[in-house]
């Protein structure tokens, strides 16, 4: 059923369509031969995962200023935001790396330091650069590895893991639950600042069975949810949320819970995305509140501003789009920090979707720098233009598809084609004259239908009840296959007999 | 020959088959009639069957069953041209076999004038006289006595599409009743 | 000669019991005789000679399954089938209905003698005789359905088996009540009726009842999957892709077996319908060419290709429905054809065959796809709306009067009206569940 979906478009067509509108210029597949498009339709949910989060993809001309963008991040939500930048952009890797390891020696996290500095290496080397020569205009751009940094901050974190460690024992001997709750989280905290987010996660749990008090359940859940989202275990997020939302301190109207409640909301969008459910998601980051939005280990405003936006885009219609998204209070503070996105959901709006695209396109290049939105940006990009087609259609009896083609920055066969499958899949209901290139909506004559129906009913009624009648004809003489019968007709151990 | 004599016919003859099943050979004519029947009623299945199944004896002593037969092939790859063409090989048939390849040849040629009708809103006088098995003079000939049809710029031909032929008619009376029955049968 | 006082005392019992009229003693009894008659194949023709055809049925019955048994020379051919020939044309149908496993058993033995002999066809006129004669209506199947069909595909003389196929069944021979035991029908017979049924109905491209019918085949109760019901399921998927384009999901009485094993068993196919579901004519013929052999070995190569070549067609309806108008160079393209041409014969073909709805236009070199002209108002309409209406009825009423029937079956009403108590021993096994099936699907 699912296949269904894309019916007659042959590789290239499908492939033409794709690069066209969403592989613009500025990307180039790193791989030369690209996972198989057609492969990926014959099970998009399986396979679409995969093909999107794994495939190399190259970002040539972002806009992005890193410093800035950085700052919006602490502890390991910065070094995973760099790293995935380095990872997809050959222009910024190198300040991303330096970056990412200037952070990374205010942390215990050895191994991450070796890997940046790795990368590093790597880029520089393969730039045409000798990473070991000291002096000159080498040594300004490059440091070597600090052996000794290494060395002092083992140690250091050897030592601490001991006292922690023996704290947490002690703690238990005497039996203050408190203590030892704030033990576990201390000791999580370490293993975090190490990198080690498996053993960080155990300790956060086990803080669980020392809460005293709801607030102290809410606390464990959001470092277990900040974990499982590092560790991309949306499904460990989304019960620590749920976890969280039940506690029964835990009530909505309290200031200070505002806070709480925005990060809840973010993981749960973040969760959904993950999930490709774009709608929830939707609704989630729709929630958050822009005046306690305060999650620099996980995302920025902006970035709830991104991903609810073009969710919402998606997946909400026309009215769900004014309704939640323009004529929210609180979701057009985000807004305002993403004053490109909030353009293309007005012009959307108002119908203007050549421009909507235009600007679509534009900022494309830094979406795809993020880690979280980027496996999605093409989904959601054909989405948000499948959804611009058919409002674009929705008023009209007929339309001109040179015009169309014109709104949509398109040529007339290419957008012939879109609207070929939104018309299998049933979102549009018209059918194409390409003689005089309109679109011209069907027009249903109830009546025909009905009889149409009807006979089709009585048909399928009539196969029905002769199965009925000879099954119990069947029954009533007892009429079965038994195992292992002498003729081969009638017998046979399946997987045996059968071959 | 009616339509109702060439079931008659087509059903003596698959009879005279079976009971000589398993006999003396058959005479190759019977199966020629049977096959030309078959085709006549456009049951290109059995014909099929038919010829899968005639002894080899007889395809190889008789002519005019291979000859059916080839029309058999060509109507089975629907191919109207080649059909005619195929048809139009063997100028004289044996008295039994005459009568049907006759009625086939007309009504090949019905079949295909009622397709074109309805199949095209505009044709030309070359892709017509393919599917009639005509030369194109004779062609527009045929198409100036369909009714309805038109000819413009002396090679474009417009069709009509054919009007069904009226069905029996019914009684008002007799509706009511089969109403009637028909919504008590749907209230229980 | 105690052998022939032997076959003495046979023909004396079957002439007594027959003058008495204790027909259904006398068919009891014959099992035990047949050791005595198959030692004697030699006198077999005398004891015939005693025996009237219609007075003693059951006798003549017998010593012919004995005589068939007998592995027949050559020369006896001629001699032996007119035997048979006179038998199911004089049998005494009150007589031979008491022993409707024996001639099952004897029509069984006279088609593989038929094949042995490689003269099928010859066998297929007294075989439908048969059929008619022993059957009380002519919807009851016999186990002599399953030979009937055989002979007819391996002649390729279909059409005697379809007047038999085209009428659907609602009974079984022998009738269910009361039970004889020894009269089971044997389920051999059932499953190949139905998948022979679905062949031939596959061959003159009746895909509609061919499906029907390896469904049937497919749904049969099962403990173990048989090799009819697997070859029937790999033609039900071939049948499915060219008639709907995809497979249907089994029904939910499928037997657990069948399920379970099934898929496992026809991967090929499962390969082929898989690819189907992409739309591309190219992916369904790279699944067709790798599997080649396997489709050859189970003869189903031929459709195969049919499944192949209704991809095309599907493609082309799909076409209608997104367009209004089109080139015909553009139908080509997007349903990878040759060119235009080859589009153009396509669709008239379709157009002949009602498959779609369409004018071609070649001053433009154009198609427009029309919508289904039928409006629902012509007379020929009405009296199609009244013909279903009335088989839809007709199939009502039988249901109901099978209710009927069940409801006042006293072995229903004592289970049903004693309920839930369970050590009584169910006295005819399938009862309570089969009514409940029966009342359940009705009431939907």
């Amino acid at each position: 059923m699912l296949s269904s979906r894309r019916r007659l478009e042959t590789r290239n067509q499908h492939e033409k369509q794709r690069s066209r509108y969403f592989h613009n210029k500025h990307i180039t597949k790193a791989l030369p031969a690209p996972i198989e498009p057609m492969q990926v339709d014959m099970q998009p949910e399986h396979n679409e995962n995969t093909e999107e989060d794994n495939e190399p993809f190259i970002v040539e001309n972002p806009t992005l200023d890193l410093e800035s963008y950085a700052a919006n991040y602490s502890g390991l939500a910065k070094l995973h935001r760099l790293l995935f930048i380095a990872d997809h952009c050959p222009v910024l890797k190198v300040e991303a790396l330096k970056m990412a390891i200037t952070h990374v020696s205010f942390t215990c996290n050895i191994s991450l330091y070796q890997t940046l500095h790795r990368k590093l290496v790597e880029t520089l080397g393969s730039a045409g650069r000798l990473p070991d020569v000291a002096g000159g205009a080498a040594s300004k751009d490059f440091a070597p590895i600090d052996n000794q940094w290494i060395e002092v901050r083992s140690k250091k974190a050897a030592v601490l893991l001991e006292k922690l460690d023996t704290d947490l024992k002690n703690y238990k001997s005497n039996s203050i639950k408190e203590s030892i709750r704030r033990g576990h989280d201390d000791l999580g905290d370490h293993y975090l600042d190490c990198g080690d987010l498996s053993n960080a996660l155990k300790c956060y749990s086990k803080a669980r069975d020392y809460c005293t008090s709801g607030k102290h359940v809410v606390e464990m859940c959001l470092n277990v949810i900040k974990v499982s989202i590092y560790l991309q275990n949306w499904a460990h997020v989304v019960s620590y949320v749920g976890k969280a939302e039940s506690t029964p301190d835990f009530s909505e109207g309290k200031e200070s819970n505002q806070t709480v409640l925005t990060k809840l909301r973010c993981a749960s969008g973040l969760a959904e995305l993950a999930g490709r459910k774009y709608k929830s998601a939707a609704k989630h980051f729709l929630q958050a509140n822009f005046d306690h939005c305060d999650f620099p280990e996980i995302l920025s405003p902006s970035n709830v501003a991104v991903y609810g936006g073009l969710c919402a885009l998606a997946t909400f219609d026309r009215h769900e789009l004014q309704k939640n998204v323009i004529f929210s209070s609180s979701f057009k503070l985000f807004l305002e920090l993403e004053p490109q996105l909030r353009d293309i959901i007005f012009k959307f709006y108002q119908s203007k979707y050549a421009s909507c695209l235009k600007l679509l396109d534009e900022m494309k290049d830094n979406l795809l720098l993020d880690m979280y939105i980027a496996p999605h940006v093409n989904t959601l990009y054909s989405q948000i233009r499948n959804r611009a087609l058919i409002q674009y259609f929705s008023p009209y009896m007929s339309a001109d598809m040179r015009k169309m083609a014109e709104s949509f920055n398109t040529s007339v066969p290419a957008l012939e084609d879109e609207l070929m499958q939104l018309i299998l899949d049933g979102q549009i209901q018209a059918r194409i004259d390409s003689h005089n290139k309109v679109l011209v909506a069907k027009d249903v004559d109830q009546r025909c239908t009905t009889f149409e129906r009807s006979l089709t009913i009585g048909r399928e009624y009539q196969r029905r009840t002769r199965m009925l009648i000879l099954r119990s004809v069947i029954l009533r003489h007892n009429i079965h296959v038994k195992v292992r019968s002498k003729s081969a007709a009638s017998g046979g151990r399946p997987g045996t007999h059968v071959a | 020959m009616t339509v109702e004599d060439m079931k008659v016919l087509e059903s003596d003859l698959e009879r005279q088959e079976l009971e000589a099943a398993g006999g003396a050979p058959l005479p190759a004519s019977v199966y020629t009639q049977l096959l030309a029947v078959y085709l006549y009623h456009n049951d290109l299945c059995n014909a099929k069957m038919l010829w899968k199944r005639i002894p080899d004896s007889a395809k190889l002593a008789d002519e005019e069953l291979n000859a059916v037969w080839r029309i058999g092939q060509r109507m089975w790859q629907r191919d109207l041209y080649l059909v005619h063409v195929a048809l139009a090989q063997t100028d004289s048939w044996s008295e039994p076999v005459a009568l049907i390849m006759d009625a086939l040849k007309g009504q090949v040629r019905s079949r295909a004038l009622e397709l074109i009708g309805s199949a095209y809103s505009s044709i030309t006088v070359e892709s017509l006289a393919r599917l009639l098995g005509e030369t194109p003079a004779q062609a527009l000939a045929s198409a100036a006595s369909q009714p309805g049809w038109q000819i413009v710029d002396s090679n474009m031909i417009l069709p009509k599409k054919p009007v069904p032929p009226p069905g029996p008619p019914l009684t008002s009376e007799d509706q009511l009743d089969k109403l009637t029955e028909f919504v008590s049968f749907l209230e229980n | 000669m105690a052998t022939a006082s032997a076959l003495e005392q046979f023909v004396n019992s079957v002439r007594s019991l027959s003058t008495s009229g204790s027909f259904r003693e006398l068919a009891e009894l014959l099992p035990k005789c047949s050791e005595v008659l198959t030692r004697n194949s030699q006198h077999l023709d005398n004891v015939l000679e005693t025996l009237n055809v219609n007075q003693h049925s059951l006798g003549i019955l017998a010593v012919l399954v004995a005589k068939f048994s007998a592995n027949p020379q050559p020369e006896q051919a001629d001699s032996l089938f007119s035997q048979f020939q006179d038998f199911i044309n004089d049998f005494n149908v009150g007589q031979v209905r008491n022993a409707t496993d024996i001639f099952a058993e004897l029509c069984h033995l006279f088609t593989k003698w038929m094949v042995e002999r490689k003269t099928v066809m010859k066998g297929i006129d007294v075989l439908r005789k048969a059929i008619s004669r022993i059957q009380t209506n002519e919807a009851q199947l016999t186990a002599v359905h399953a030979d009937l069909c055989q002979l007819c595909l391996l002649s390729k003389c279909l059409k005697p088996a379809l007047q038999v196929l085209d009428v659907d069944i609602t009974c079984i021979l022998p009738e269910y009540d009361p039970p004889v035991q020894g009269h089971q029908f044997e389920s051999e017979h059932f499953l190949r009726y139905f998948y022979y049924g679905g062949m031939i109905y596959t061959a003159v491209k009746q895909y509609d009842r061919a499906l029907y019918f390896y469904e049937v085949a497919l749904t049969t109760p099962a403990f173990a999957v048989s090799h009819v019901m697997l070859e029937s399921y790999k033609k039900y998927i071939l049948v499915s892709l060219v008639l709907h384009g995809k497979v249907n999901t089994l029904p939910k009485y499928t037997s657990q077996a069948m399920m379970r094993f099934i898929k496992p068993l026809s991967q090929t196919y499962m390969d082929i319908a898989n690819a189907y579901s992409s739309n591309s004519i190219t992916d369904v013929q790279a699944a067709v060419n790798k599997h080649r052999e396997i489709l050859e070995r189970d003869n189903n190569l031929g459709l195969a290709k049919q499944v192949v070549a209704s991809l095309t067609k599907k493609n082309i309806q799909r076409l209608t429905k997104t367009f209004i108008t089109l080139s015909l160079s553009d139908v080509a393209s997007r349903v990878q054809l040759a060119g235009p041409a080859e589009a153009e014969s396509l669709i008239l073909n379709m157009i002949e065959d009602g498959e779609i709805f369409a004018t071609i236009n070649q001053r433009d070199g154009m198609v427009v796809f029309n919508e289904d002209p039928e409006m629902y108002n012509s007379p020929e309409m009405l009296h199609r709306l009244r013909h279903e209406m009335t088989v839809c009825m007709e199939l009502d009423r039988k249901v109901q009067s099978m209710e009927e029937e069940i409801i006042t079956n006293p072995q229903f009403v004592k289970k049903a009206g004693v309920g839930a108590e369970e050590d009584i021993p169910p006295p005819a096994g399938q009862q309570t569940p089969k009514a409940a099936g029966i009342a359940n699907t009705y009431s939907v």
